[in-house]
């Protein structure tokens, strides 16, 4: 104990002091944080780049074809049951769900990343 | 989200072609929105990826394309149904689910070797599946 006592007595540790302005400087920001989902919506580019990605990880489908504006059936010779497929794909993808009769209707690239840009609870 | 299929009764017959053709897509839908769930109850994420499930049941469904009568649809669509519901209600277990549509057709004894082609094909369909 008296060895303790005797050591820490003779210890000093230096004391920084942390600059007032530094420390403050994000809290400032954090003031400013918006609570509203409406300002992270998905860019179009985004959109694009991601549905794309989807598209071309589709087993039967050959990746060097795949284009923004390509149709699903016509150009890239899948089926109508391979189209569902790859709808469910983005559903997943998005974290959506497309309602059947609007479902139907997305046959190609351009269709998808129109309806998934408008879409407000796409992400 | 267990039992929320069981409620599904039988369905009256689709009129006609095009009726039963849309109701293979709502079922193809319905399974691909239960896939998370089966993946969840039957731990499934180590050994396969949700588009795998979805192209394996899309192969099933397409396995059944040639069919051109109705009433054969609305019937091979209740057998999916009532399949679907026995694997949502957890009334399987994982090596079921690993064997049938994971492995699928192929089963384990895969032959890629040029060795065994004297093989009769009773034996090689015996080592492939039981799954017919």
């Amino acid at each position: 104990m008296a060895f303790r006592a005797a050591v820490l007595r003779h210890i000093r540790l230096p004391v920084q002091t942390l600059k007032p302005t530094a420390s403050r400087a994000p809290s400032q920001w954090s003031l400013l944080r918006l609570f509203s989902s409406h300002d992270d919506h998905l860019t179009k580019e985004e959109v694009i780049d991601r549905v794309l990605d989807v598209v071309k990880s589709f087993p039967k489908v050959d990746p060097s074809k795949v284009t923004p504006d390509v149709h699903f059936q016509k150009d890239l010779g899948l089926d109508s049951l391979d189209n569902v497929e790859i709808v469910m794909a983005l559903e997943e993808e998005f974290k959506l769900e497309i309602p059947d009769k609007e479902a139907d209707k997305i046959d190609s690239c351009n269709l998808a990343i129109e309806y998934i840009y408008n879409h407000p609870m796409a992400g | 989200m267990a039992f929320s299929l069981r409620s599904v009764k039988v369905p009256p017959n689709s009129a006609s072609l095009e009726e039963a053709r849309s109701r293979v897509f709502d079922f193809f839908r319905k399974a691909c929105r239960s896939i998370p769930t089966i993946m969840d109850i039957y731990n499934l994420d180590d050994v396969v990826t949700k588009s795998e499930l979805r192209s394996s049941i899309s192969s099933e469904i397409r396995k059944n394309s040639h069919v051109t009568n109705p009433k054969v649809i609305d019937l091979l669509l209740f057998k999916g149904m009532e399949e679907l519901n026995n694997i949502v209600e957890h009334a399987k277990q994982r090596h079921h689910i690993i064997g049938q549509y994971v492995l699928g057709r192929q089963g384990l004894a895969q032959d890629l070797d040029t060795k065994d082609e004297g093989t009769s094909d009773f034996l090689k369909n015996f080592y492939k599946s039981n799954y017919f």
